[in-house]
C-alpha cells in the first residue's frame, strides 16, 4: 500500500465500527523485512478478524511460514460491511495487519476454507485486493492463488477462483507448495508451468488441468484431468507424526475482544466414533494422539509466550483422548500458581475434576455442552452417534453436583429416516436435563438454577459421509419441524434456539455442488451477496436470483437423493475413506445398525490400507467400556 | 512496593479501547515473570492502575500506570522483565519504584498536555488563539453523563499556541475538573470562524500540581 492509501486508510479507520480490528501489531505478530525474503505469503481468513483469529489452523500455519527464513506470512481477514464499502470509496485495497501490504502485492495468497458460506467473501476479499477473481484473468505477474482446509474436500464450486487446492493437513504440504513457487517465480516460469509443477505434489489439485463434461439431466459425466502433470486421483496428505509435527509455541494476542481468547492445545486430530453425518470425522482420519510430553512442552511455552489466563484442549472428540485424566492433572498443577484456568470436555466432569475443584478454582465453569444430535436413540443409531440418554444424564448430573447449571444441547433435524417421535423425543430429552438437575440436593446444586439452552440445526449432507447422498429437507419441511420443536421446546427453565433454513439449503447446495456451483457464488456476489453467515448481511432473494442467472435449481444440489452411480463431483479426491465403505455404512443407517469405535477394533474404513492409522493393530477389545461421549466442539 | 511505569501508546495502537489496554497489559505483566500482586476473590486479577484512560484513537507518548509488586526491586530491572514482553507498539520507557503508601498517580493528576497536529493550518489561526486565550469567559457545552451542561472553559485552559501546524494545548484533567481537547478544538474554530481541518490528537505528557506548580506525573 503506498503513503496516500496509508493516510486515507488512518482517517476512515477514525469512521468505522471496532477499528481495533484493522490494526494489527498484537504481541507475538510476525514483522519481518520484506527485502529479506525470498517469498511472501498472505493468509487469508474469509470472514471477520474476531472468527479468524479463534481459528487453529491459521495460526499452526502462520508460525509454520514464519519460521522459515526464506518466507513470511502475514495475515488478512474479511473488513466488516462498512469497512469494506469505506475502503472501495476511498480506494484502499485490502492489506494485511502486519505490513499494511496489499493483498495483490504477495507472491502467494492463501485462503483456508472453513465454512461454505464465506465464500462470497472469499470474492469480496479478492476483488477488494485488486486480484483478478478468476483465475484464467490472471496474468503471469499476478499473484498465485491457494486454498486448503476442509471445504477443500471438494474443491469445485471455487475452481473457477483457485488456483491450486492443498487436500488434508496443510502443515504437510505447505513447505513443498513454497518451494515450487518461489523457485518457479525465481526461475522466471509462466504461471502454468509453476501450477503444472504444483500439481505434481501429493495432495495438490490444480482446476486448470482438468475437463468436466454434464450428462442432460445436469450430473457429472466425466471428470478428467487434460494433462500429463495432472494425477486422476488426488490423495489426501496427512501427518503421520503428530508430536513431531509444527505447533506453534507463540501466537499472536489480540486486543480486542475475539470469539475464543485463550491459548488451545491440539491434543489430537481424527475421531474414532464414525457419526455418519460428520464430515470432519471423516475428512480427519486417522486418530492421531499428542503425546503427553509434547502437550505439556508446549502448553509451557505458550503460557509464557501469551499471558492468556484461560487455557482449552481441542480435538474433535476429546473426551476420547487417552491420558485425559493425566494430562487435565498435569496441567492444574502446572498451572495452580499461576493462575491459568482450563476449560474440559463437557463430559468428562467426573471423579479427577471433582477433587480439583474443591482445592481450586482452577476449572472455568463456562456452560457445558452436549450434542446428543438427536432425540431417540432410534435416530442415534442411525447416525451412529455412540451416546445414550444415560451417558448423557450421568455427564450432566456429575456437572451439576459440581455446580454447573447451564447446559447446551445441540440436536439436528432433517436427519435421514426423522419421524415426528424423534422430534418429540427431543423435547423429552431437555426436559430429562432439568429433572436431573432438581434431582441434585439443594446444598451441592448451583443456586441459580438451571438454565437448559436446545439449539437444532439443519442436517446438511457433506462430501465424504455416509449421507453424501442424501437428500435435505425442504425449506417448507424444516419450518413445519421447526413449528412443532417450538411446540414442544415450550418447557420451563428450556430455552429453543434454531438455524436460518435458507442459510442451511444454499450451504447444502455449495457443499455438494460442481464447478458450475462457482458461477452461481460468482452470480450471488454480482448481487451483492457477502458476510452470507451474519444475519444482518444474508440476502437470500439475491442467492435464488443467482441460481436464475445460471440457469440452474437449489433443489437439484440439495432435496435430490443421488444414486450410488453417479458421478460425484468430489469422487477424484482420495480422502481415504472409502466410496465403499461409505456405502456400506449408508446401508448399515436404513438398517439402523451401529458400527463400533474403531478404537475398539478397525472397521476398514480405507485408511488402513494407508500404514498411517496405529488402531489398525489394535485388536477389537471385548470389554473395554465405552468410553463417555464426546463434546460438540 | 509500588512501581509508576510509564509508557506510549503508539498511534497505530491508538483505537485500542481503555479495557482492551488494560487487558493487554495484564497479559504482558504476566508475560514478564515480575513478582505480581493479584487481587482477591473469586475471579483474581492482577492489581494495576492507570493514571487516566486514553480515549478511542488518541495516541499516549507518556502514559503513567502503577503496578504494584512484591519484594523490593528497582526501576531499571523491572523495565528489563517486562520489556521482551511487550510488542513494539506498546514499549515502556521508564520506571520507578515508589513506597505502598505513595499516593497513587490518579489522585495527583492536575493537568495535561495535548498536541494537535493539525492536516492543514487555516490562516488565521495564530491571532484567533491569541484572541481565544484574551478571552475572560469561554462558555462551552461539556458533554456530561446527563447531556450537555454550559460551562466555562478559560480557567481550564493553563497554555494553547501554534507552531508549525502543531496545536499545543495544556488542559485541567483531574476529577474537578477536566476540558478534553476536542471540546478545546471546537470552542476555538468555532470562535475563529474557521473551518476545523482533520487532527490527530496525541497527549504527551501528564502533570501533578504541587505548590502551584506543574510537575511531570511520573516524578511525583
Amino acid at each position: 500500500m503506498n503513503e496516500q492509501e496509508n493516510k486515507r486508510l488512518e482517517e476512515l479507520l477514525e469512521t468505522v465500527q471496532k477499528p481495533a480490528r484493522y490494526i494489527g501489531g498484537e504481541m507475538n505478530a510476525v514483522r519481518k523485512d520484506w527485502n529479506g525474503v525470498r517469498c511472501t505469503f498472505g493468509f487469508c481468513f474469509a470472514d471477520t478478524y474476531e472468527i479468524g483469529m479463534s481459528h487453529l489452523g491459521m495460526k499452526i500455519l502462520y508460525y509454520l511460514i514464519n519460521q522459515r527464513p526464506d518466507a513470511l506470512c502475514e495475515r488478512l481477514f474479511m473488513p466488516d460491511a462498512d469497512m469494506a464499502d469505506k475502503m472501495r470509496d476511498a480506494g484502499v485495497p485490502l492489506f494485511s495487519l502486519e505490513s499494511r501490504a496489499a493483498l495483490n502485492e504477495f507472491d502467494i495468497i492463501g485462503f483456508t476454507l472453513q465454512y461454505e458460506m464465506s465464500y462470497t467473501n472469499i470474492l469480496e476479499m479478492l476483488d477488494l485486493g485488486r486480484v483478478p477473481i478468476r483465475r484464467e484473468d490472471r496474468s503471469d505477474q499476478d499473484t498465485i492463488v491457494v486454498a486448503g482446509g476442509p471445504c477443500a474436500f471438494n474443491p469445485e464450486p471455487l475452481a473457477p477462483f483457485i488456483d491450486a487446492f492443498m487436500i488434508g493437513d496443510g502443515e504437510d504440504v505447505m513447505h513443498e507448495l513454497i518451494d515450487v513457487i518461489r523457485n518457479g517465480r525465481e526461475a522466471g516460469l509462466s504461471r502454468m508451468d509453476i501450477l503444472k509443477n504444483l500439481a505434481k505434489l501429493e495432495g495438490v489439485y490444480v482446476p486448470a488441468l482438468y475437463d468436466v463434461e454434464y450428462n442432460e439431466d445436469g450430473t457429472l459425466k466425466s471428470f478428467s484431468p487434460n494433462d500429463p502433470a495432472a494425477p486422476a486421483k488426488v490423495k489426501k496428505r496427512v501427518v503421520k507424526d503428530l508430536s513431531g509435527a509444527v505447533y506453534p509455541e507463540a501466537i499472536p494476542v489480540p486486543y480486542t475482544e475475539i470469539v475464543h481468547d485463550r491459548m488451545v492445545l491440539e491434543i489430537m486430530r481424527g475421531c474414532t466414533r464414525g457419526c455418519r453425518f460428520c464430515q470432519a470425522g471423516m475428512l480427519y482420519r486417522p486418530v492421531r494422539e499428542r503425546s503427553m510430553e509434547r502437550l505439556l512442552e508446549l502448553a509451557d511455552k505458550l503460557q509464557a509466550s501469551t499471558g492468556y489466563e484461560e487455557m482449552s484442549l481441542s480435538s474433535l472428540s476429546s473426551g476420547d483422548f487417552t491420558c485425559l485424566p493425566q494430562l487435565i492433572q498435569a496441567l492444574m498443577d502446572r498451572y495452580k500458581d499461576k493462575r491459568v484456568s482450563v476449560s474440559l470436555p463437557s463430559m468428562r466432569i467426573d471423579n479427577i475434576v471433582k477433587q480439583s475443584l474443591e482445592e481450586t478454582q482452577q476449572v472455568k465453569k463456562s456452560g457445558l455442552t452436549l450434542a446428543p444430535e438427536a432425540g431417540t436413540q432410534r435416530l442415534r443409531d442411525v447416525i451412529n452417534k455412540g451416546v445414550t440418554e444415560e451417558d448423557l444424564i450421568r455427564s450432566v448430573t456429575d456437572a451439576f453436583e459440581c455446580g454447573w447449571s447451564t447446559v447446551k444441547l445441540y440436536f439436528m433435524m432433517g436427519l435421514p429416516t426423522e419421524t415426528d417421535e424423534d422430534l418429540q423425543g427431543i423435547g423429552d430429552l431437555a426436559k430429562k436435563v432439568v429433572d436431573a438437575f432438581y434431582r441434585v440436593p439443594k446444598e451441592k446444586r448451583a443456586k441459580m438454577g438451571v438454565k437448559v439452552t436446545a439449539s437444532a440445526s439443519v442436517f446438511v449432507p457433506k462430501p465424504f459421509t455416509p449421507f453424501q447422498w442424501a437428500a435435505q429437507d425442504t425449506i417448507d419441511m424444516v419450518h413445519e419441524k421447526q413449528a412443532k420443536l417450538r411446540q414442544y421446546l415450550k418447557l420451563k427453565n428450556v430455552n429453543f434456539n434454531w438455524h436460518e433454513s435458507e442459510l442451511s439449503m444454499l450451504e447444502a447446495c455449495v457443499s455438494r455442488g460442481d464447478r458450475r456451483m462457482g458461477e452461481v457464488i460468482y452470480a450471488a456476489w454480482k448481487r451483492g451477496c457477502r458476510l452470507d453467515s451474519w444475519n444482518e448481511h444474508f440476502k437470500f432473494d439475491q442467492w435464488m436470483g443467482a441460481f436464475q442467472d445460471c440457469g440452474l435449481s437449489p433443489a437439484f444440489y440439495a432435496y435430490r437423493e443421488r444414486p450410488y452411480d453417479e458421478l460425484l463431483p468430489w469422487a477424484f479426491v482420495d480422502a481415504g475413506v472409502s466410496m465403499d465403505y461409505l456405502k456400506k455404512e449408508n446401508e448399515k443407517a436404513k438398517r439402523v445398525e451401529t458400527t463400533r469405535d474403531c478404537r475398539h477394533g478397525c472397521n476398514g474404513c480405507g485408511l488402513n490400507t494407508w500404514g498411517v492409522c496405529d488402531w489398525v493393530k489394535n485388536p477389537p477389545l471385548k470389554d473395554k467400556p465405552q468410553t463417555a461421549a464426546p463434546l460438540a466442539d | 512496593m509500588k512501581m509508576i511505569v510509564v509508557f506510549e501508546k503508539t498511534p497505530r495502537l491508538r483505537h485500542i479501547g481503555h479495557l482492551d489496554l488494560m487487558r493487554a497489559m495484564q497479559r504482558a505483566l504476566r508475560r514478564s515473570g515480575l513478582p505480581l500482586k493479584y487481587s482477591q476473590g473469586f475471579n483474581p486479577h492482577i492489581l494495576l492502575t492507570f493514571a487516566a484512560p486514553l480515549s478511542v484513537g488518541m495516541p499516549g507518548k507518556r502514559e503513567i500506570m502503577e503496578v504494584p509488586i512484591e519484594g523490593e526491586m528497582t526501576g531499571e530491572a523491572f523495565l528489563e522483565k517486562l520489556r521482551p514482553a511487550l510488542p513494539p507498539e506498546l514499549p515502556c520507557l521508564w520506571a520507578r519504584p515508589v513506597d505502598d503508601r505513595h499516593s497513587a498517580p490518579m489522585a495527583q493528576l492536575a493537568a495535561a498536555l495535548y498536541e494537535a497536529e493539525l492536516d492543514e493550518t487555516p490562516s488565521g489561526l495564530s491571532d484567533a488563539v491569541t484572541a481565544f486565550l484574551a478571552q475572560e469567559e469561554i462558555p462551552a457545552l461539556r458533554k456530561t453523563k446527563t447531556g450537555l451542561k454550559p460551562c466555562d472553559i478559560r480557567p481550564m485552559i493553563y497554555d494553547l499556541s501554534l507552531n508549525s501546524g502543531k496545536l499545543r494545548m495544556c488542559l485541567a484533567l483531574c476529577e474537578k475538573a477536566t476540558c478534553k481537547p476536542d471540546l478545546l478544538l471546537s470552542s476555538l474554530f468555532e470562535f475563529a470562524k474557521l473551518p476545523r481541518p482533520h487532527a490527530i490528537v496525541t497527549r504527551t505528557q501528564m502533570f501533578g500540581k504541587k505548590d502551584g506548580a506543574f510537575y511531570p506525573l511520573e516524578e511525583m
